[in-house]
């Protein structure tokens, strides 16, 4: 099936390219989808406020009364646990908000995956320039005949173009969740100090 | 009088909303960025060292794939040299106390997965439309 253009007809693994310009015309579909059906109303800015303006309060107030501090009044201690559970059930409102709006995008990316699957299966679409771990493996050799462990299927491309590009995207264009919805999660989770 | 009153109010919100939306980015210069009197907003350095690692990870998917170097080695030395680069920016030109930005794992961790995806997405790209 002839999946590239002439211009890059002279490259092996033109088709690559074919899969980062869907991933690209993807992502901004679905950020254009989710400004749409999120990002623009109002319940979404409220909510974004709320938790920013939670988590900066609850930054102040713990810098002022660190934890180590024996003399720390109970109605400090009250006042931060406040703060901390209107914080959370603002983040659980806000992700529960982008859930219901998010099944929408959901369903474009299924479609998008399905058509390339379609385009691309049993095709190698990129070389690795390393030999990946088994985990990785199993989704960069995903559908391919053969041994080959540097071949790449389109499972894989297409992974790494929406998490880079998708990422960067809602991050350029300010859609990324708040940091204190985001708490102490990420790679390394950081641990409460108030534990400590 | 009273619904006078609250409308005023709800409006006095939504101002504060869009200029704490837009706050980060008129107060940013980028004079700023080599500053190390300026102080600093958690969310602001945490931006700018997500964008320094995605310029690092394109930049070293670039030349990774058009030398080319191959091997998971290299993998490995992006990672060091994209977390040193981000290390030196903040403890040796920003000279900022990581205890009030939630120590070295939360300054390090910003936006290292999406660089690390940027970096291979332009490695791979680059290796296979060069070398083949």
């Amino acid at each position: 099936m002839a999946t590239t253009i002439p211009l890059f007809a002279s490259f092996k693994y033109a088709d690559s390219l074919t899969v980062v310009g869907i991933s690209i015309c993807t992502a901004l579909v679905c950020e254009a989808i989710s400004w749409i059906l999120i990002y623009r109303t109002s319940s979404y800015k409220s909510l974004k406020y709320s938790i920013d303006k939670a988590a900066k309060k609850l930054e102040t107030m713990k810098t002022e009364n660190p934890s180590s501090k024996l003399s720390i009044k109970k109605s400090k201690t009250k006042k931060i646990d406040r703060v901390e559970t209107s914080l959370k059930e603002s983040s659980r409102d806000l992700s529960l908000f982008k859930f219901k709006s998010g099944a929408v995008v959901a369903l474009v990316l299924f479609v998008v995956f399905g058509l390339l699957n379609s385009l691309f299966e049993g095709k190698v679409v990129a070389k690795l320039p390393f030999h990946p771990i088994t985990i990785v493996k199993k989704m960069s050799h995903r559908g391919l005949k053969g041994d080959d462990p540097t071949d790449c299927s389109m499972a894989f491309l297409y992974l790494l173009c929406s998490i880079s590009i998708r990422t960067n995207l809602q991050k350029f264009l300010g859609f990324s969740p708040p940091r204190g919805a985001a708490g102490a999660g990420g790679l390394f989770p950081m641990p409460d100090p108030k534990t400590n | 009088m009273k619904e006078g009153k609250s409308s005023k109010s709800n409006q006095q919100e939504q101002h504060e909303q869009i200029y704490h939306q837009n706050s980060h980015l008129g107060s940013f210069k980028f004079a700023k960025l080599f500053d190390s009197e300026a102080s600093w907003d958690k969310d602001q350095l945490g931006d700018v060292l997500h964008w320094i690692r995605q310029v690092v990870g394109l930049l070293c998917g670039l030349v990774w794939g058009a030398i080319p170097l191959v091997g998971g080695i290299w993998l490995l030395l992006f990672l060091a040299i994209s977390s040193g680069i981000v290390y030196g920016y903040y403890a040796l030109i920003l000279k900022i106390d990581e205890e009030d930005f939630g120590g070295h794992a939360a300054l390090l961790q910003d936006g290292l997965f999406a660089s690390l995806s940027l970096f291979l997405l332009a490695w791979i790209l680059v290796y296979s439309l060069s070398s083949f």
